[in-house]
């Protein structure tokens, strides 16, 4: 015998490793029917799945029974997928199952056409239809789990890009029984005007093909669509896209996307503000200057610069006599007081003064007295005054038989002219 | 044309912000005279304001609907953690308006 051996603890493993590690025994769908079926208080669903030739007993664990959309049925043909498993202490195998569906994958595949040929038809698919995101909503309405990941990243980003983002979410269960009523109600109550919501993100984070399938169902396309409020597809997925992003106004390939659409980056909006505003300052700035130096190069011109030229020079010859009045009336002022005060005798001064006007208005008397025309008269010398009045200082003044007034010291006489000579007293002929 | 009044709601914010580039580039081109130009600046100027007020029209606030008594719906406050974004009071937020 070899010394060589194995415990039995040891050998399991070993199978375990083996079958672990063989890529066709795990992550596969099996087609069976269900018997022995028994739902354990625990929560983890045993049952055997069978054909005709051989039986396989099966484990469903509740953390991945707990989306189950309908409940496991005696008989009932299935498919399930999973992996294989050894329970060691038995020292058996089994199928750890993670998902139980009625149909086919294929089958399932054919129900999603039909129904979305059905309302392609219906024009619900229509891209006329789809409206545009708001640029700036005011709070945006979220139909997810409220304990899934999407929302958390929904969250995460958006106030990352607006940080003071309205967010209102509706709760919502987005796989298993009652997920497609539950998020088709939630797009329902995020359009109510009395939420204010100006868009909705409804969608879920990736998942498996039936983890999905909520959002292909019908009633939450038809949510999609008639939803009054713009709303965004928000499906995490790869390949095949749910049939709720067709009826959307936008879709987008995860939550975090959807965010994306949804918001915009607040700091970009300020800055883009900023910057116009900024251009639209230096631009006037610029025009400004532009300007003053187009009046500048304008007033530079003769023309222009000569009017304020004579003001200016009219202006500084004003000063500087006003300046010249100042002083002399000053020195004026100086000096009269210096003279005021150099005579003591003041009144004696201004007797002289006085008595040398008296004088000299003595004198301009007489000499009035010998320019007056009364003196003239007294001396023996008449005055001609024609019929209008007027002085005749000339025989051209008058016409024969004219009459004049001749005026004498003390009285007038009319005379009547009968000749005129032109000869001048001193025998001068005048000219003209 | 916008009338003179303050942060005129009509006005989206989008339209304000396209009309205040509108603005920017007209005063660029310099295709306005010195009239035209004083207005359309202060046109900007004010334009520009009321974007940055509806920007910050709004307040961080994130809620969750909830079926009261009686099967009304509310909404009601939650807060989250500002690193994950995730719901701060989980044991409220279980469940859906089902």
């Amino acid at each position: 015998m070899n010394d060589r051996f194995y415990t039995i603890s040891e050998f399991t493993r070993l199978i375990k490793a083996t079958l672990t590690g063989t890529p066709e025994l795990n992550q596969v769908w099996l087609k069976g029917e269900i018997t022995n079926l028994t739902y354990h208080s625990s929560g983890h669903i045993y049952f055997t799945l069978k054909d005709e030739g051989a039986v396989i007993s099966s484990v469903f664990f509740k953390y991945a029974n707990r989306s189950m959309a309908f409940r496991l049925e005696e008989g009932m043909s299935v498919f399930a997928f999973g992996s294989v498993g050894l329970f060691e202490k038995r020292g058996s195998y089994q199928f750890t199952v993670s998902q139980v569906r009625l149909e086919g994958a294929g089958e399932l595949q054919k129900r999603i056409e039909q129904l979305k040929k059905k309302l392609l038809a219906e024009g619900l698919f229509d891209p006329a239809r789809r409206r545009r995101i708001p640029f700036l909503p005011r709070r945006i309405g979220v139909v997810t789990s409220p304990t899934g990941a999407a929302l958390r990243d929904i969250i995460k980003v958006a106030t990352r890009r607006f940080p003071n983002v309205e967010i209102l979410i509706a709760p919502a269960l987005v796989q298993g029984a009652g997920a497609a009523d539950s998020v088709a109600r939630g797009i329902e109550e995020l359009n109510d005007p009395s939420h204010g919501v100006d868009v909705i993100i409804a969608g879920r984070g990736g998942g498996s093909f039936e983890d999905l399938m909520p959002f292909s169902e019908e009633v939450v396309v038809r949510a999609f669509a008639n939803s009054r409020v713009p709303i965004i597809s928000a499906v995490g997925h790869q390949v095949d896209h749910p049939l709720c992003d067709d009826a959307a106004d936008a879709a987008a390939p995860t939550p975090s996307a959807a965010a994306e659409i949804a918001v915009p980056v607040k700091v970009d909006l300020q800055e883009r503000i900023d910057y116009c505003r900024a251009r639209a300052y230096s631009a006037m700035l610029s025009y400004v200057r532009e300007a003053t130096l187009r009046i500048d190069a304008a007033t530079s011109v003769r023309v222009f610069r000569t009017p304020r030229d004579i003001v200016e020079t009219r202006m500084a010859l004003v000063r500087e006599r006003e300046r010249g009045m100042i002083v002399a009336l000053e020195r004026r002022v100086a000096e009269k007081r210096r003279r005021f005060l150099s005579v003591p005798d003041v009144r004696r001064l201004a007797a002289a003064q006085v008595a040398r006007t008296e004088m000299r208005l003595a004198v301009a008397s007489e000499k009035l007295q010998k320019l007056s025309p009364l003196g003239t008269l007294r001396r023996g010398y008449a005055v001609a005054r024609g019929a209008d009045g007027k002085i005749v200082r000339s025989v051209k003044m008058v016409a024969v038989r004219d009459r004049i007034d001749v005026i004498l010291r003390d009285g007038a006489l009319t005379c009547t002219v009968d000749s005129i000579s032109r000869r001048v007293i001193g025998g001068k002929e005048e000219k003209g | 044309m916008e009338k003179k009044k303050k942060a005129s709601p009509a006005l989206s914010f989008e339209k304000a912000l396209e009309g205040l580039e509108e603005i920017a580039r007209r005063l660029e081109d310099g295709e306005l005279d010195l009239d035209e130009s004083i207005a359309e600046f202060e046109k900007g100027v004010r334009l520009a304001r009321i974007c940055h007020e509806k920007l910050d029209a709004a307040e961080k606030k994130i809620e969750i609907l909830q079926k009261a008594e009686g099967g009304r719906i509310e909404r009601r406050a939650v807060d989250t953690d500002e690193e994950t974004g995730e719901l701060d009071d989980d044991e409220d937020i279980q469940g859906t308006l089902l």
